[in-house]
């Protein structure tokens, strides 16, 4: 499991690295060590956008990432919520999210599973997806799991759309790195395990010749930068499943209230007394 | 404590300080709050997931036994699962309900599986848009977002349009507007500014699309107006509530109680809403 995990955290630092953005979102503890370690590889200017009014803060990879304090360095400046969608409209902003369901067209799905307005299973909802998939800005799909039941011929609801064909998308899962095309999706490189993989979630219409490249192992720069921004590995959480990623997301919940206990009880050392 | 916000004042306390003046927006119960929200209000709910819900404030609606109310919650959690448990919400206007970390949210998701109320589903970008467009005073705005989707079929505010300047395809948004906005903060000062640490998420504006806005409040400090994320000319009543986005966080003073979340996420199918209640209190 840290297997996969180091690798595609790895990997997605590099590529937020390379992108030439401005601001990358961050969405979950994975994709926060992600752009943390950008900053170490190339990319030190990176500013990062927590919630929607927080801009250039360090957050720390945590299962309470809406708590914006969460933060060890950097400011987290209050401003329009509507920046994050200009930030989206102008092609400057980054972003990795995990939808439920990605289909051959890049098309994404997070509202249900069924029919449009009778979901079988209803999950939470479109979020941003139909704002960030059809804008000029990066957008990675970064999957815990490589599996027909997520990779399909058609989402079932279309929340994000198609996006243009000048824009970037790449899908990182455990069978490696894949790039929307005019076509269809295409490996910019495979693991070992993509033929089983890929063969399993023919939906999606990817095709191997057996020449891509093939990595397996984390690149040992961007793997070092992306522990050293996630030393309590609060990101293995997302590639986890059932009791571990359970087990794993209790510890860390313990650990982050009584981290944030700490904070609260300096800041009274400093604050001066209480008038009453 | 207020973090790095100001120095805490006690409830009690008069603000005779020199070169201030005492609040002079009306102070509020939480019976108050909800005794002036209708049955069948549209009522915004601020917060974005599991941060500053106005969780004491939804208690009291509940209490109050409202019905039929049109709930707008754009990042929802235990704020919706709560009304919606309590079989206050006939339509519910979002861009996404869970629990985070903790899962699915189980009255949400078996309120659309059922369809048992009107679901109306939204983008973050779009649902921005819809109460952006109230609070320019017009009736509706076009955006880029959300074309090509099928949100249009599933939320009668949006419409492929045409820009009457270029002839270029736009999603119009129709303005969504609110009766009532309640919002939840850490800190208010003695004039009735809002102070937030960390992430405001869509609270300003929903304060300036609503009639009338309630902020619910941990507390009055000493603090800089300038530091103020809301100022007071958007306020209409202040609420003390402390510990009130229990069991969401709020930013500074106490963090969500993931235990209490999980147990939601285990339990709170069976709609006991005990689980949502403080230890010992009827809030």
């Amino acid at each position: 499991m840290s297997g996969v995990a180091d690798l595609l955290t790895a990997a997605l630092a590099r590529e937020i690295a390379d992108a030439n953005i401005r601001v990358f979102a961050v969405t979950s503890p994975a994709t926060v060590a992600a752009a943390l370690a950008a900053r170490a590889l190339g990319a030190p200017n990176l500013a990062i956008a927590t919630g929607f009014t927080a801009l250039d803060g360090s957050p720390l990879p945590s299962v309470t990432l809406g708590e914006a304090g969460l933060f060890e360095a950097g400011a987290a400046l209050r401003d329009d919520p509507f920046d994050t969608f200009v930030l989206l409209a102008r092609g400057r902003a980054g972003v990795a999210v995990a939808p439920a369901q990605l289909d051959r067209r890049g098309q994404t799905n997070l509202s249900g599973v069924g029919p449009p307005g009778r979901p079988k299973v209803a999950l939470p909802g479109a979020r941003g997806l139909p704002d960030n998939n059809v804008s000029p800005s990066r957008v990675w799909f970064m999957l815990a799991g490589h599996s027909g039941r997520q990779l399909v011929e058609r989402v079932d609801v279309v929340c994000g759309a198609a996006p243009p064909p000048s824009t970037v998308r790449r899908l990182l899962t455990p069978a490696g790195c894949f790039e929307l095309g005019e076509t269809g999706w295409y490996p910019r490189w495979v693991t070992s395990q993509a033929p089983e993989l890929v063969a399993a979630a023919p939906g999606l219409g990817i095709e191997l010749t057996g020449q891509e490249p093939v990595v397996d192992e984390p690149d040992p720069v961007a793997l070092a930068a992306v522990r050293r921004a996630d030393p309590e590995d609060v990101r293995l959480i997302e590639f986890a499943a059932g009791a571990q990623a359970a087990a794993l997301y209790e510890a860390a919940a313990v650990r982050e209230a009584s981290a944030a206990g700490a904070r609260r009880g300096e800041q009274r050392a400093t604050a001066g007394p209480v008038s009453s | 404590m207020y973090g790095t916000l100001g120095t805490r004042y006690h409830f009690n306390q008069s603000f005779g300080r020199r070169g201030e003046r005492a609040i002079s927006l009306p102070n509020i119960s939480l019976e108050q709050l909800a005794a002036e929200v209708s049955n069948g209000a549209t009522v915004g709910l601020g917060g974005a997931g599991l941060q500053r819900k106005p969780m004491a404030a939804a208690r009291a609606l509940a209490r109050a036994g409202r019905r039929d109310l049109k709930l707008v919650s754009f990042l929802g959690s235990l704020d919706v699962e709560l009304l919606v448990a309590a079989g206050c919400v006939g339509e519910l206007h979002s861009a996404g309900v869970s629990l985070d970390g903790a899962g699915l949210a189980p009255h949400y998701r078996a309120a659309r599986q059922g369809q048992t109320l009107t679901f109306v589903e939204w983008s973050e970008g779009t649902l921005l848009c819809a109460l952006q467009a109230t609070a320019r005073g017009v009736p509706s705005l076009p955006t880029w977002m959300a074309l090509d989707t099928d949100l249009p079929a599933l939320n009668p505010h949006l419409r492929e349009a045409q820009d009457p300047f270029t002839g270029a395809r736009v999603m119009q948004v129709r303005a969504l507007a609110l009766d009532v906005a309640i919002l939840h903060a850490p800190a208010v000062d003695a004039h009735g500014n809002v102070y937030v640490e960390g992430d405001l998420a869509i609270d300003g504006t929903l304060a300036r699309a609503a009639q009338r806005v309630y902020v619910c409040h941990e507390g009055v400090v000493a603090a800089d107006p300038r530091r103020a994320v809301l100022s007071r000319i958007w306020v209409d009543a202040l609420v003390p509530a402390p510990r009130g986005a229990w069991p969401t966080g709020c930013h500074s003073e106490y963090g969500p109680d993931l235990p209490a979340v999980s147990r939601w996420a285990s339990e709170g199918a069976d709609g006991d809403l005990q689980l949502l209640t403080p230890n010992g209190s009827a809030r």
